[in-house]
């Protein structure tokens, strides 16, 4: 396969790790905990779209080979990801006087009972939301890519969404509040800053962009109950990679581990022209994408970002 | 005029009892420095006051009203501001955002306060672009005192200014705390520099295992035999 094409696809599935590994820094950046839950909130925002789509389906003109009702149903799945994530944390994660390693155990747990709702409701067996496929884009199929026009609307939505955090954070005021609170909770109380809706806030935007994401990774692939926590830990190594606790860093980084995932087959037909080295095939994509993770550590033991606070 | 007194308070953390019926008063437009040994509870008496911690036992009353408590976020729309002793800047914030973020519970235009302060600190005014994890020792502490001018405090609570600064730094900064209370802020400040602490203030209170040991003039205390045998270093 084409180098341009791997590099494309790449790009594809950055764009779903992109949008799963913010929500995921952000959250650990002020709650203060690896939430095990996250990748199961995304197929929580992935099947309420689901169920949306059904409902007002087809709705509306076509962009980009998809019904404007297909975006709609994103954004139910985003805001019912949300609603969620800010139950949970208000239900379970706010009464609870643990620490962050206890919160974390506790997300586990979240994170079966999200899965176990979702098969009750769903079953185990995958499913699609019954868009046609798209047939690769003839324009580049010359230049070696092969890319549909689902996939541009997946990366184009991200790109969007990305940007606009970005706003949100630099120039609103929502969005200083946000990087002061993860900068420094205590002081951040002291200048007077309402912190508990700084941390609702944080909760709805996070979880709000993996349910997106969770469309687009049923969009991308397919649906099923475990389809979140099957890539929960790409999204980790993400996070960790691009220092965790930063909102640019796990930007950068899922940018990256997302490409390195996808580069697997050029980056094994490498390898198996150096001596002593067993034929990896794609099957061994994450274990790559963590070698590397560890070896940028190595360097950078605080991640690309290195320390930075969102 | 009293502006903030407490009044028999118990305070201390967890278990651990720190403040033992303490009682002290400040005027309104003063300078009040409180030393003592480590552990007597002198920044424990402002977390109590600033709602930090909750009082066991006596009262906090700002302005006459029990404030004794109130969470921080409540106090400071009150008219009391506090500047903790260390990580007291939003380090990846710039200068311009710290200041934004000290007046968040302002209804107001805040430019114009932004720009007042910019006016009576010019050295913040010329880094109002760079994160405040760049500026000097001094710097950081002069731009946690504007970060809670914002909101224009009545009181300003103020935790060992002069902590892990060069001493011509603390003496910039304790010039810069004269200032602040020039502007008609009340300051009630900890220190463990208690000479220098104790000549830029007007009066002292010495603690001492959670209570008040001496108290008085700030030069009153400087020249007390007893107090400078035990808590000046002779």
């Amino acid at each position: 396969m084409a180098l341009l094409e791997l590099l494309a696809n790449g790009l594809v599935f950055s764009s779903i790790i992109v949008l799963a590994s913010i929500g995921l820094s952000l959250v650990y950046s002020i709650a203060d905990f690896a939430n095990f839950a996250h990748g199961d909130t995304m197929a929580v925002g992935a099947y309420a779209a689901l169920l949306a789509f059904g409902v007002i389906g087809g709705v509306g003109p076509t962009v980009l080979a998809l019904p404007v009702g297909f975006f709609l149903s994103l954004a139910v799945g985003g805001a019912v990801a949300a609603l969620v994530a800010v139950i949970t944390h208000v239900l379970v994660y706010e009464p609870l006087e643990v620490d962050s390693i206890g919160l974390l155990i506790t997300s586990i747990g979240v994170a079966f009972v999200y899965r176990a709702i979702i098969q009750l409701r769903f079953g185990s067996n995958p499913v699609e939301f019954g868009i046609p496929l798209q047939r690769p884009i003839d324009a580049l199929v010359p230049l070696g890519i092969r890319i549909t026009v689902h996939e541009i609307a997946i990366v184009a939505s991200a790109a969007i969404l990305v940007v606009g955090l970005h706003l949100l954070l630099q120039y609103t005021d929502l969005g200083r509040k946000m990087r002061a609170t993860a900068d420094n909770p205590s002081l951040a109380r002291v200048a007077g800053i309402r912190t508990r809706r700084i941390e609702w806030w944080t909760w709805i935007i996070g979880a709000g962009l993996a349910g997106v994401g969770g469309g687009f990774l049923g969009l991308y692939n397919q649906l099923s109950p475990r389809m979140g926590f099957d890539i929960l830990l790409v999204v980790f190594a993400a996070v960790i990679l691009g220092g965790i606790g930063s909102v640019y860093g796990a930007m950068a980084g899922g940018l990256l581990i997302g490409v390195i995932n996808q580069l697997m087959p050029a980056i094994s037909n490498v390898a198996v022209a150096l001596p002593l080295v067993p034929n990896v095939g794609p099957a061994y994509a994450d274990t790559v994408a963590f070698l590397i993770m560890v070896a940028v550590l190595l360097v950078r033991p605080s991640g690309i970002a290195g320390g930075e606070t969102t | 005029m009293t502006v903030l007194e407490l009044d028999g308070v118990d305070a201390g953390y967890g278990d651990v009892q720190v403040l033992d019926s303490l009682s002290m008063a400040l005027d309104t437009d003063e300078i009040i420095c409180l030393i003592g040994p480590n552990g007597a509870g002198k920044s424990t008496v402002l977390k109590t006051v600033f709602g930090l911690l909750e009082p066991w036992a006596g009262s906090v009353r700002f302005r006459g009203e029990e404030i004794g408590g109130l969470a921080p976020e409540t106090i400071v729309r009150e008219g009391i501001g506090y500047v903790p002793q260390t990580e007291n800047v939003f380090g990846s914030l710039t200068i311009e955002e710290n200041l934004r973020m000290g007046g968040v519970a302002r209804d107001d235009d805040l430019e114009s306060v932004i720009d007042g302060l910019y006016d009576r600190f010019p050295v913040l005014d010329e880094k109002r672009r760079a994160k405040a994890a760049t500026l000097s020792g001094g710097q950081r502490q002069l731009l946690a005192f504007a970060r809670a001018l914002m909101m224009e405090p009545e009181v300003l609570l103020i935790d060992e200014p002069s902590a892990g600064l060069a001493p011509n730094t603390a003496d910039d900064v304790f010039a810069d705390v004269r200032a602040v209370n020039e502007g008609g802020t009340a300051i009630l400040m900890v220190e463990q520099n208690a000479h220098k602490g104790l000549d830029i203030s007007d009066r002292g209170y010495v603690l001492d295992q959670g209570t008040v040991a001496y108290d008085g003039d700030a030069d009153a205390l400087l020249d007390n035999p007893e107090v400078s045998r035990l808590y000046l270093g002779g």
